[in-house]
């Protein structure tokens, strides 16, 4: 019962997808909403609660995870409504594009909820295959070239992970039989694996195989490509529920790793993360236009919340994430509206917003990009000085003390050169370049509003002590 | 040793006959009007008869070299593994010593083409030369491979250990030898995906282009050679990879054997009418296939043990 | 025995067709890879006394061995695939290439082949399979081969989940089967957009 609610958005999204009807599209808002009742619902029952026997199962973290996702999605469901409004698009294109759309719902609604990891790996591969039609809807060579792109390394990606959960699978094997892929027996039985080098080696394999889905070392720029070549909303997307799915699995794996042997993990993730901020940085640096530098920032931010996740810094990995999820796709979809005239230029590109609403979208765009360099009020500030101290303190307890605060120094100077980077463009895009009449429409404006909200709202107390619960 | 003497004979005395048949077989398939099975003897006696011409620019080496090239493939005979349970076997000679004896005879094939001064004769030398030294790394890999999993490295050893304790445990490995060896037993005499025997085009000989020049006895000598060679390479697929009925009498041993290398044959033949001749500059990429599942078996053998 | 020779077949035909120059060749080479992986399948659960594996070994024969060969070839008819599909890297080096991935496979995979008992070989023989078929895809400029190498991707992971783990639970086989309709599903769509816009 609860699943089919939690779905039911999505399954109504994919039925509207079939009818010719134009006006049937400005009803997807009003039904997405509806997703929140049963999150609710689940953040009132006891936990964890199983939807679907052990296959589905509702804890703390994939509750919180879900409501990001789904806040996303209503999100970009309402900005999709001008998608044709600001990019040059078919009517049946359209159309397939929401009927994709509602299928890679589906999937990682599932892949969220997964207790299994199975099913998890089956859910993203939904995804997967589903947004490779979603890139495809921009009738450019581009676009084509990056669907392909998105097929292939995709599916290497999702297939290191099968590779990584099979090997897992098999070192469990001999003491759960087939619950092995039950991620809550897992961890309760991870000191019990008998073999934990093929335990090590599955979790290794399927680590790359999701670093690679995010866009890490060394595939730091294909992620920017495509959805440098696909529509705005893809990125939104992207960022905001496919990242989370991925990012969900990690957390679940590097747990049951964690108790297998932490230094190993530690080790592994914390020379992946920092290599890749270390290019990531620089590459922003280069950046020239929006989608580039928003989706290389994502990676360094996706970056950041595994590093907190293995460093112990639970909250600040949670919170940090939060931060992410509403940040990026709040800016990828206003880039639609940045670049909608006018195509990558970032120099006056916030000037010439008139009126009630113009004002309103630019104060939002320039409190986002403030945001996502973790100036003060913004949730990342808080969530990154509770990951370094989070990193202190794992640090404390080893030898390693040194060489964690020299790390730390040195993330602090690459991030030191993103924050630059970020605020030279903002006021390039503030006080440079020529005033031209743009315009922004009301869903827009409400899917970043909603954003806004949903960023104040991880910074009330509850939120806090709601986040600091999940262990 | 009675079984062993016969046993040379009786390849011997087949070794024309083998080649007709495959030309027989093609024939059938083709709807043409099969040759006769006895062709190879009636070409032999033929040529017997003929008068043997050499060239005048020819050297000495055109009257030496139809005898080399044959001396070193009959050596080879006897050491071939034992047909039948018990008999006499030459049990010392390694994958090198036969592969070897195997290059002899095709160098002086060459010197032989060479020899001749003609345009052709040249071509088809050096077009030998580079198949045959991508043949050599394979054979010696893959016939060491198989002496390994028989746990001698002796070729006759091997053969004899093959029959009694057939290598189960190690099915994926001879398997790739076993197709590393199929290659290289279409390669090295010359069937069709590497070289057309039937045809004298200019573009596509390689073996006939080398013996253009030679008539008469020295042709049949050289004719020969090639059936032997054919046969040298079907006896040893059949006793390495086709290693069971050995545990009967005498002549049911040998009847079994001649079914084994008229199989071989058929094979053949149902290659040699379903594909295409392959380009020259193509054929390394067929060689290419035979060494990387030689060293494959080899691997496979020495790591996993499979 | 038998699962030793196919264990074999199923490496060999991985390996000649990364030797294929030919499209129809490398499909039939594919489907070759297929009908061996259900045999393996087939003979492992009749082994194991599994039913669920035996169902699937069933369904990799109709879907794998028979379906998207036929449907492949299909595409292939109906949206013009470039059939001339030269690798990119030359033979010379392939030569000297799949050996030294064979040997580091067998290498990395053998702590773990001494940690799962039974069919140990074939977790390493799987784990070849994986990097080679990593390698078809590299080494293909055209998009139907990098397709064939995917889905030659899944036959090594399909194997490794039937040889390591004895057969992964029944839910996950069928979900990895619906997957690969799906993504058959897409790239229909997507050949069919090239089409009409070229």
């Amino acid at each position: 019962m609860m699943l089919t609610l939690l779905v039911l958005p999505a399954l109504l999204m994919f039925i509207v997808s079939f009818f010719k009807y134009e006006k049937a599209k400005y009803f997807l808002p009003i039904s997405s909403f509806a997703i929140l009742l049963p999150i609710i619902k689940l953040f009132m029952l006891t936990k964890p609660y199983a939807l679907l026997g052990s296959f589905l199962v509702a804890d703390k973290l994939d509750t919180y995870i879900l409501l990001v996702s789904s806040l996303v999605g209503i999100g970009v469901t309402l900005a999709l409504l001008t998608l044709d409004k600001h990019v040059k698009v078919s009517a049946k294109a359209y159309r397939r594009f929401y009927r994709f759309f509602a299928i890679f719902w589906v999937g990682l609604t599932l892949s969220i909820l997964a207790n299994h990891m199975g099913i998890y790996w089956i859910g993203l591969e939904l995804a997967t295959l589903s947004t490779v039609y979603m890139i495809k809807t921009n009738h450019t060579r581009a676009a084509h070239k990056e669907a392909w792109n998105y097929m292939i390394a995709g599916a290497i990606a999702i297939s290191l992970v099968l590779f990584g959960i099979i090997l897992m699978y098999a070192s469990a094997k001999p003491i759960l039989g087939e619950d092995a892929m039950q991620f809550d027996l897992l961890l309760l039985h991870a000191k019990e694996i008998p073999s934990p080098f093929l335990f090590e080696m599955g979790f290794a394999i399927a680590t790359v195989g999701m670093f690679v889905k995010m866009g890490f070392f060394p595939m730091n720029l294909w992620l920017a490509n495509i959805e440098r070549a696909s529509f705005y909303p893809v990125a939104a997307l992207f960022s905001g529920i496919l990242e989370s799915a991925v990012v969900i699995g990690f957390f679940r794996f590097s747990q049951i790793a964690k108790e297998v042997n932490y230094a190993h993990l530690f080790g592994f993730v914390f020379v992946y993360t920092l290599l890749t901020i270390f290019i990531v940085s620089f590459l922003i640096f280069r950046a020239k236009d929006f989608m580039r530098l928003f989706s290389l920032s994502g990676v360094e931010h996706m970056a950041l919340i595994v590093l907190f996740w293995v460093s112990g810094g639970t909250f600040a990995a949670l919170l940090h994430f939060g931060a992410h999820a509403f940040l990026k796709p709040a800016l990828f979809l206003s880039t639609g509206v940045l670049e909608s005239r006018g195509k990558y230029r970032i120099a006056g590109a916030l000037r010439g917003y008139k009126g009630k609403k113009g004002q309103l979208f630019w104060v939002l765009v320039s409190l986002f990009l403030l945001a996502i360099i973790s100036l003060p009020p913004s949730p990342m500030f808080f969530s990154e000085l509770y990951g370094f101290g989070a990193m202190i303190k794992t640090a404390k307890q080893s030898d390693y003390m040194l060489e964690m605060i020299g790390a730390i120094l040195f993330l602090l100077i690459l991030l030191s050169v993103i924050f630059y980077r970020f605020v030279a463009i903002y006021q390039s895009m503030k006080y440079e370049g020529k005033e031209e009449e743009k315009k922004v429409y009301a869903s827009e404006l409400f899917a970043l509003i909603i954003f806004a909200l949903c960023l104040a709202a991880l910074l009330l107390p509850v939120s806090f002590v709601y986040l600091r619960s999940i262990t | 040793m009675i079984a062993y003497f016969l046993t040379i004979t009786v390849l011997l005395l087949i070794a024309p006959l083998l080649l007709s048949f495959i030309k027989m077989v093609k024939m059938k398939l083709l709807y043409k009007k099969p040759i006769s099975i006895f062709q190879g003897y009636r070409n032999f006696s033929k040529l017997m008869h003929k008068e043997t011409i050499v060239s005048q620019e020819a050297s000495q080496i055109t009257r030496v070299a139809p005898f080399l090239i044959l001396s070193p493939l009959l050596v080879i005979l006897f050491f071939l593994p034992p047909v039948v349970q018990g008999a006499f076997y030459v049990s010392f000679v390694d994958a090198f010593t036969i592969t070897g004896l195997i290059s002899l005879s095709t160098f002086f094939l060459m010197l032989l083409g060479l020899d001749s001064a003609s345009a052709f004769g040249g071509m088809g030398s050096s077009r030998e030369a580079f198949i045959a030294a991508l043949v050599e790394p394979a054979m010696v890999l893959t016939v060491f491979s198989v002496s390994m999993m028989a746990g001698d490295l002796g070729v006759g050893q091997a053969g004899v250990n093959l029959a009694a304790h057939f290598p189960k445990a190690h099915m994926a490995s001879f398997l790739f030898a076993a197709i590393s060896f199929f290659i290289l037993l279409i390669a090295e005499n010359g069937r069709i995906p590497v070289d057309n025997p039937e045809t004298h085009l200019e573009l596509t000989m390689v073996h006939e282009a080398m013996i253009l020049d030679i008539t008469g006895v020295y042709l049949a000598i050289v004719e020969t050679a090639a059936s032997v060679k054919f046969i040298i390479f079907a006896s040893l697929f059949a006793s390495l990879f086709l290693p069971f009925g050995l545990q009967h009498t005498l002549p049911v041993a040998i009847m079994l054997f001649l079914v084994k290398l008229f199989m071989i044959a058929t094979v053949v033949a149902l290659i040699e009418v379903s594909t295409a001749k392959l380009r020259l500059f193509k054929v390394p990429n067929l060689l290419g296939i035979a060494i990387v599942f030689a060293f494959l078996s080899l691997i496979t053998f020495y790591v996993l043990g499979a | 025995m038998g699962v030793d020779f196919f264990i074999g077949l199923f490496l060999a035909t991985l390996i000649v067709s990364l030797f294929t120059s030919r499209l129809y060749r490398l499909i039939l080479w594919y489907s070759m890879n297929s009908l061996v992986l259900g045999i393996l399948a087939l003979l492992t659960g009749k082994a194991l006394d599994d039913k669920a594996m035996l169902i699937t070994g069933i369904a990799t024969l109709l879907i794998k061995a028979v379906g998207i060969p036929y449907l492949l070839k299909n595409f292939s008819e109906k949206f013009h695939f470039v059939r001339q599909i030269q690798p990119e890297i030359k033979v010379h080096y392939a030569i000297i290439l799949i050996p030294a991935i064979l040997v580091f496979t067998f290498y990395l995979s053998e702590p773990i082949t001494h940690m799962i008992n039974g069919n140990a070989n074939y977790v390493a023989v799987s784990i070849s399979s994986l990097f080679l078929s990593l390698l078809l895809m590299m080494e293909h400029r055209y998009v139907a081969p990098k397709i064939i190498g995917f889905l030659s991707m899944e036959n090594a992971l399909f194997l490794l989940g039937i040889t390591a783990t004895g057969g992964m639970p029944m839910l996950v086989e069928l979900g990895i089967f619906f997957d690969l309709l799906m993504a058959i599903v897409v790239m229909n769509l997507l050949f069919h957009k090239e089409e009409e816009h070229s």
